[in-house]
C-alpha cells in the first residue's frame, strides 16, 4: 500500500476532563478537498488547530508524505492556513501582507514581486497592492488572507470557517472563488465548516464530526444518500425521522411496525444494534403525495400546512401519532394542487429512499 | 434626553460660569508663573512692569540649572524605554496568560498607583541605601521606573487586549518564528499603546519631586529638585523661566499622545 499524502492518524485531545477529539482516523490524498463538517464543539476546529500546530494532541500522529508533522514547530510546518476571523497585519498594505511570507523566508526581492503579482493575480486582486486592509471589506480580506497563504506553495491549505463573518451572497461568491483557486493551483485543502451547504458544493470529501470522532467520510452524495449514522442523517440534508419498531431485522435491511399499525418492509439499515425502537428517515424530496395507498410503502397523514418557498412549496404532514413529516415538491406539481391543511392523504415512497436506525437514547 | 444642554434655561449660564471657574482656577497659576518668567522685576510683580528676557539667559547661562535639565531629561528618556520594555513584557503574560494568580499579578503591578508616594519613597530610599545605589542615576531611573511603570502597562495591556491573537497566529503560520511574529507585527499593531506608555512613563518622571527629593545628592538633582531647593533659597524669577521650560516640554508630549491616539482611530 502507497503512503498516503496526509494522514491523521487517531488524534486524540483532551483539555483536562474534557474530550475534544477522540480517535480521528483520516487519510487525504494530494489535491484532495476535504472538509470538517460538524456543528461547534465537535472537535473539526481542534483537529486542525493541531495540524496548525497550536496545539498539541494527547496522542496520535500527523504525517505528511509519511513523516511525522508533530516535531516540527508552527512557523517551519510550511503550512497555509485562512483563519475564521480577519487577520490581515493591519500596519501592512495588502502587498506587504501577501509579501510577508516570502519576507520571513528571505526570498530574493524580485522573486518576491513576482510571485506576490502571481498570488494577488490569483485570487483576483490585482491593483489592490497598495490599500490596507481597514480600507477593504471582509470578503476582500479573506481574499487576501488566501494570497497570503498561497504565495508560498505550501503542500496544505487549511481553512477555519473563512466565510462565517461574510452575508450569504457574499459567502457563495467566495466558495465559487476557493473552488477556482482549488482546480488552479491543485493545493490539497482541509476545510472547516459547520454549514453544510458550503460543505457539499466545495467539497470531494466530507469528514462529519460529532463529539469529538468522525461518523462518516464520504463524498456528498454518498452521505446524503447512505448516511452511516442518524447523526449523518440529521445533519447533512434536510430529513424526517418517524418512530417506529423493528420487526425484523438483518442482512442490512430491516422491516418496521409504525405505531398505527403500518408496515413497511426492506428498508436499508445502518448502524447497529437493531432491536427494540427504530426510526426511519425520509428525505422531504423523496416523498409523494398520493390519494390511495399504492405498490411502495406508504402511511396514512393528515396536512398541517403548505408553506410556498419560491421554487418550491413545502409541506408539513403530522401522522395519526402526531409526529411530522416535510415534503417538498417543485412549484406547480400536480400533486399539491388542491390540497389544504386538513386534508386526509397518504405519503409514499421508494423503499430504497428511506432509512431506518436504531432510535437514539433520550 | 434627560440632560440636553439647550433645554436647560438660564442654569445653562451658570453651568458655563462654573466651568470657566474652574478651568481658571487650573489654568491661571500657569499663565500667572509663565508670564512672570518674562516680566523683568526681581520681586516677582505681578503684573509685571516690563518685558525680558533676562532670566532665561541666567537659565541657560547656568551650568547647574542645564545640569539639572538634562538628568531629568535623561532619566525621563531611560525610564520611557525600559517601562515600555517591561510593560511590554508583562502585559503579555497579563494578557495572554492563563496561569493562576494572574489577577493578582496585575494587582501587584498596578500598586504603586495607589500607594503614598512618600512611603514607597521612604522604602525604596532605605532599600537604595543599602544597594549602595541611593543618590546615583540608576537609583534615580529605578524609583522612577516604579510609578511609570503601571501607566504602561495599562497602556500596553489596552492596545494588545484589542489585537486579536489570530493576526499573530497567522504571522506565525505565514513562517515567522512566535518572537518574529511578535517584534514584525503585534509590536506594529500596538504602537500607539506603546507610544503612549512612553509618553507618560517619560512625563511621570520628567515632572516627579517626592521620590527624586529622596533620591537626590548635591551632585545629582533633576530639573523638579532644582527649581524647588532654589525656592527655598531665594526667590529668582529663573524659577519661574525653568517651571516654563517644564509646562512647555510637558504640553508638547501630551498634544503628541493626543495626535498619535488620533491616528490610531483612522
Amino acid at each position: 500500500m502507497t503512503t498516503p499524502f496526509l494522514h491523521i492518524n487517531g488524534i486524540r485531545k483532551t483539555f483536562g476532563d474534557v474530550v475534544a477529539t477522540d480517535h480521528v482516523e483520516l487519510k487525504i490524498a494530494e489535491g484532495e478537498f476535504m472538509t470538517f463538517l460538524g456543528p461547534s464543539g465537535s472537535g473539526k476546529s481542534t483537529t486542525l488547530y493541531i495540524l496548525a500546530g497550536f496545539q498539541e494532541p494527547t496522542a496520535g500522529d500527523i504525517l505528511l508524505r509519511g513523516k511525522t508533522l508533530l516535531k516540527t514547530p508552527s512557523h517551519k510546518r510550511n503550512i497555509g492556513m485562512v483563519f475564521q476571523r480577519y487577520t490581515l497585519f493591519p500596519h501592512l498594505s495588502v502587498g506587504e501582507n501577501v509579501a510577508f511570507p516570502l519576507r520571513v523566508r528571505r526570498t530574493p526581492a524580485d522573486e518576491v514581486q513576482r510571485r506576490v503579482k502571481r498570488a494577488l493575480e490569483l485570487a483576483r486582486l490585482q491593483g489592490f497592492e497598495d490599500r490596507m486592509p481597514a480600507n477593504m471589506s471582509g470578503g476582500q480580506q479573506q481574499r487576501v488572507a488566501l494570497a497570503r497563504a498561497l504565495v508560498y506553495d505550501p503542500p496544505v491549505l487549511l481553512m477555519d470557517e473563512p466565510l462565517s463573518a461574510l452575508d450569504k451572497k457574499l459567502r457563495e461568491e467566495i466558495q465559487h472563488e476557493i473552488r477556482r483557486i482549488h482546480q488552479e493551483t491543485g493545493v490539497t485543502i482541509l476545510y472547516v465548516t459547520h454549514d453544510q451547504e458550503e460543505a457539499l458544493r466545495l467539497s470531494d470529501r466530507i469528514a462529519v464530526f460529532n463529539k469529538g470522532r468522525i461518523e462518516q467520510v464520504g463524498t456528498g452524495p454518498q452521505l446524503y444518500n447512505s448516511p452511516a449514522s442518524h447523526f449523518v442523517a440529521d445533519f447533512v440534508g434536510d430529513s424526517a425521522f418517524l418512530t417506529a419498531e423493528f420487526t425484523r431485522a438483518s442482512g442490512g435491511t430491516a422491516d418496521l411496525r409504525f405505531a398505527d399499525g403500518t408496515e413497511v418492509r426492506g428498508v436499508p439499515l445502518h448502524g447497529a444494534d437493531p432491536k427494540g425502537r427504530a426510526e426511519l428517515m425520509l428525505r422531504p424530496e423523496r416523498i409523494r403525495l398520493v390519494p390511495q395507498p399504492g405498490a411502495g410503502p406508504s402511511l396514512p397523514v393528515t396536512i398541517a400546512d403548505i408553506t410556498f418557498l419560491g421554487n418550491v412549496t413545502s409541506i408539513l404532514a403530522r401522522t395519526s401519532w402526531g409526529e411530522e413529516v416535510g415534503i417538498r415538491l417543485p412549484f406547480g406539481h400536480p400533486m399539491a394542487s388542491g390540497l389544504a391543511p386538513g386534508a386526509q392523504t397518504q405519503i409514499e415512497w421508494d423503499a430504497a429512499s428511506a432509512h431506518a436506525f436504531a432510535a437514539r437514547a433520550h | 434626553m434627560l440632560l440636553n444642554f439647550h433645554m436647560l434655561g438660564w442654569w445653562r449660564w451658570a453651568l458655563g460660569a462654573v466651568c470657566a471657574l474652574v478651568a481658571a482656577f487650573l489654568l491661571l497659576p500657569i499663565l500667572f508663573i509663565i508670564a512672570l518668567s518674562f516680566g523683568d522685576s526681581r520681586w516677582l510683580i505681578f503684573p509685571p512692569p516690563g518685558w525680558t528676557l533676562k532670566w532665561y539667559e541666567e537659565l541657560f547661562s547656568d551650568p547647574r540649572w542645564l545640569d539639572a535639565a538634562f538628568t531629568s531629561f535623561k532619566v525621563a528618556a531611560v525610564v520611557a524605554v525600559l517601562s515600555v520594555i517591561l510593560g511590554f513584557l508583562a502585559s503579555m503574560a497579563l494578557v495572554r496568560g492563563t496561569f493562576r494568580g494572574r489577577a493578582f499579578l496585575r494587582g501587584f503591578f498596578l500598586m504603586p498607583m495607589v500607594m503614598p508616594v512618600v512611603v514607597l519613597a521612604i522604602a525604596l530610599y532605605a532599600t537604595f541605601l543599602w544597594l549602595g545605589i541611593a543618590g546615583t542615576f540608576v537609583g534615580f531611573v529605578l524609583a522612577h521606573l516604579v510609578i511609570a511603570l503601571p501607566f504602561a502597562i495599562i497602556a500596553i495591556s489596552g492596545a494588545l487586549e484589542g489585537f486579536d491573537k489570530s493576526i499573530e497566529d497567522a504571522a506565525i503560520l505565514c513562517g515567522a518564528s512566535p518572537w518574529e511574529a511578535r517584534l514584525r507585527v503585534t509590536l506594529p499593531s500596538i504602537k500607539h499603546g506603546l507610544f503612549s506608555a512612553a509618553i507618560f512613563s517619560f512625563l511621570i518622571s520628567w515632572d516627579e519631586v517626592v521620590l527624586a527629593i529622596f533620591m537626590a545628592s548635591p551632585r545629582l538633582q533633576t530639573l523638579p529638585i532644582k527649581v524647588w531647593g532654589t525656592l527655598r533659597q531665594d526667590l529668582s524669577p529663573v524659577i519661574a523661566a525653568a517651571s516654563t521650560l517644564l509646562i512647555a516640554l510637558t504640553v508638547a508630549l501630551m498634544v503628541l499622545a493626543a495626535f498619535t491616539r488620533k491616528g490610531k482611530k483612522q
